[in-house]
């Protein structure tokens, strides 16, 4: 294997890890909260949309993403005022909503267009090299010649894991996820901060979709994100709720699937939908890997009530 | 819950019960209208956005779903996989284990009629048809029983891997396409016509009903009678009933998570095979689109109760079939449906958290 097959698939790596961190940092905010996340594939494919259809009509990126947060987040608050507050079950909510989700953006695209779809053609985000450092050989291509959003996700997990370790507010998030009764008695409230922790997530989750339309794809399909949100809960299960080994997670996810993908190009017997197979296929091996050994917040999927 | 693979201990799992909790039937009729006015209500709002009236798109789906014998018959077929998966999905919800892979079991159950179909079509018809059903049954089975494996040895939860077969079972139905069973020279991902043979025959002489729904009424019953009315059901119940009641009695999770996993797989198998029988007459790709997730909405408006999942079967295919006309005659997109069904799910979701019963954590 020569460099440039090495650097190709570590930056393919990267660059589908990308979506993933965003979603999976998302879904450790719920979780840790004590809320399953079922619902990201529907909060990312919503954000995926809003993100698409607005950098469509505005023209302008920036609304794009910030549209495509709020979107994510809208999708969110429904879950949250479902589980949270009317106690709802969780994981089926978040299957709720994911067909909600993928509901609303096939009708609201046509809808929108006049019954037709679209053809939604938009400015992808360019690589943006880093000075100096992307002149370094091998790291330099795979990490310092990245988009714009590629750098926020990575960056992004620095913060998320001094709030959620260093910081009272995330102490609290954590407690509540382990505990709401105990966290309840010093003084927090459960449902407002799990409320608060899925909508966050929410926004996170719609930006791994923006990932997809407007850095990826320049374009919105139906259920585009194809199971993309399931993959980033193997990689929370796989980094064991940590927001660094979450990382890696995904990037575990990401090589598997660079592989899976360059493998086609060399030439081998094998084809595009066994390729197509293999993201689900290496999840389910990893969990499976991993057996009993992950701990998951003591309190997930309880719902918690004042009385 | 500690551990996704272990049983929590019982003093854990107080609020969890809320989706299996039991309502009165008449509750739960009057739950199901609620949740789907409810969703009607709220989905004309982006119907409105997309600058149409709801009244006008509600009325053509109405005539779509029932204005005429062939509307009826085709809103009949599209009800019977949705009942045989959702059953099944019903008495695994029961027993604490949330399959939601019935798109995938359907897939690869469509896959496995379709060998025998088109492998076994020196079969006279009324050998054909059944062993082709019962080999759509197996595979469906098989598939679901590797997530059940996967949740009792591994501990990956049934809700991920189930998931995730889900994508795969569906991939499974394009590869064969594009291999061994795809018809030469098709434009579209599809497998050549299956003989007559294998035709599931109609009901009723000159209509396109075909003989499927009475296959789904008959498991309904049957699966009414199993829940309620064998030791089986009972000790189902027990697991659904999340005491440690059914320690005592010695009901055994694991088996039971098999058992359930096993019947709702070969039902959705099945219902897989019915499509590709009944319906299309070939395998086509994506013929399993969104099956697994009306199984899980309509036995959620079944309130989880197999002998109601024929009625919120049948609603819900006549919904499909009248959105499908209210986009050919008015160009109201028909994915509306989705929309529709994922309010109603949610609804009936609180619904049924706020109505059990509090308890002190």
């Amino acid at each position: 294997m020569d460099a440039t097959v090495l650097i190709e698939l570590l930056s393919a790596t990267v660059r589908i890890a990308t979506p993933l961190l965003f979603v999976a940092l998302g879904g450790l905010l719920s979780e840790r909260a004590g809320t399953f996340a079922v619902g990201v594939e529907g909060m990312m494919l919503t954000g995926a949309f809003g993100g698409a259809i607005t950098a469509f009509a505005s023209r302008s990126l920036p609304a794009g993403l910030l549209a495509s947060a709020l979107s994510g987040a809208a999708i969110a608050a429904i879950i949250a005022l479902a589980t949270a507050r009317f106690r709802a079950d969780h994981m089926v909510t978040g299957l709720a909503a994911n067909i909600l989700a993928i509901g609303l953006t096939s009708f609201l695209l046509r809808g929108l267009f006049g019954g037709k779809t679209p053809v939604i053609v938009l400015p992808t985000l360019r690589p943006l090299a880093v000075p100096f450092l992307s002149g370094l050989p091998i790291v330099g291509q795979v990490l310092f010649d990245q988009p714009a959003l590629t750098y926020a996700a990575f960056l992004l997990t620095i913060p998320i894991h001094f709030f959620l370790m260093k910081t009272r507010a995330g102490l609290t998030l954590r407690a509540v996820g382990e505990n709401p009764a105990a966290a309840f008695s010093v003084g927090a409230d459960p449902i407002r901060v799990r409320v608060a922790a899925i909508v966050a997530c929410g926004a996170l989750a719609g930006l791994g979709g923006a990932v997809l339309s407007l850095q990826e794809l320049g374009t919105f399909t139906d259920g585009m994100t194809h199971g993309r949100g399931f993959i980033a809960l193997a990689a929370i299960i796989v980094g064991r709720w940590m927001p660094f080994r979450v990382m890696f997670g995904c990037l575990l996810f990401g090589a598997a699937s660079a592989l899976a993908l360059n493998i086609q190009g060399w030439g081998l017997p094998v084809s595009s939908y066994v390729i197509q197979m293999t993201p689900y296929l290496i999840a389910l091996a990893v969990l499976c890997g991993i057996g009993r050994r992950a701990r998951m917040p003591a309190a997930i999927g309880k719902s918690f009530t004042r009385s | 819950m500690r551990d996704l693979g272990a049983e929590p201990p019982p003093s854990e799992q107080q609020s969890t019960g809320r989706l299996f909790s039991d309502v009165g039937a008449w509750r739960a009729i009057l739950l199901a209208g609620l949740a789907v006015t409810l969703a009607f209500v709220v989905t004309a709002l982006p119907i409105m956005v997309s600058g149409r009236n709801p009244l006008l798109a509600y009325w053509a789906l109405l005539r779509g779903a029932v204005g005429s014998v062939d509307a009826v018959a085709f809103a009949f077929n599209k009800s019977t996989p949705y009942v045989l998966s959702a059953v099944g999905v019903a008495i695994c919800f029961r027993a604490r284990v949330i399959n939601i892979g019935s798109e995938g079991q359907l897939a690869v159950g469509g896959v496995a009629a379709s060998w025998i179909a088109l492998h076994l079509s020196q079969l006279p018809s009324l050998l054909l048809i059944p062993v082709s059903l019962v080999a759509g049954g197996v595979a469906g089975a098989v598939w679901a029983c590797i997530a059940a494996v996967m949740r009792i040895k591994r501990g990956v939860h049934e809700v991920l891997g189930t998931l995730m077969l889900n994508f795969v079972g569906t991939l499974v139905v394009s590869e064969v396409l594009h291999g061994t069973m795809g018809e030469p020279g098709a434009g579209f991902p599809q497998s050549p016509l299956f003989p007559q043979s294998a035709w599931l025959p109609s009901l009723f002489p000159g209509t396109d009903m075909h003989v499927g729904i009475a296959i789904a009424v008959a498991a309904v019953v049957a699966t009414h009678r199993l829940f309620w009315h064998t030791p089986f059901g009972f000790r189902l119940r027990l697991l659904g009933s999340g005491d440690n009641v059914a320690a005592y009695a010695g009901a055994s999770l694991v088996r039971g998570m098999l058992q359930v996993m096993l019947i709702a797989g070969g039902l959705a198998g099945i219902a897989g095979a019915i499509e590709v029988l009944g319906v299309h007459y070939r395998l086509i790709e994506g013929f399993s689109q969104g099956f697994g997730f009306n199984a899980v909405a309509i036995a959620l408006l079944a309130a989880l109760n197999p002998l109601a999942v024929l009625p919120a079967g049948l609603f819900f295919g006549f919904l499909e079939a009248g959105a499908l006309a209210m986009q050919r005659e008015i160009g109201v997109p028909s994915s509306l449906v989705f929309v529709i069904q994922g309010l109603t799910m949610i609804f009936v979701l609180c619904a049924m958290g706020v109505g059990f019963k509090q308890q002190r954590i």
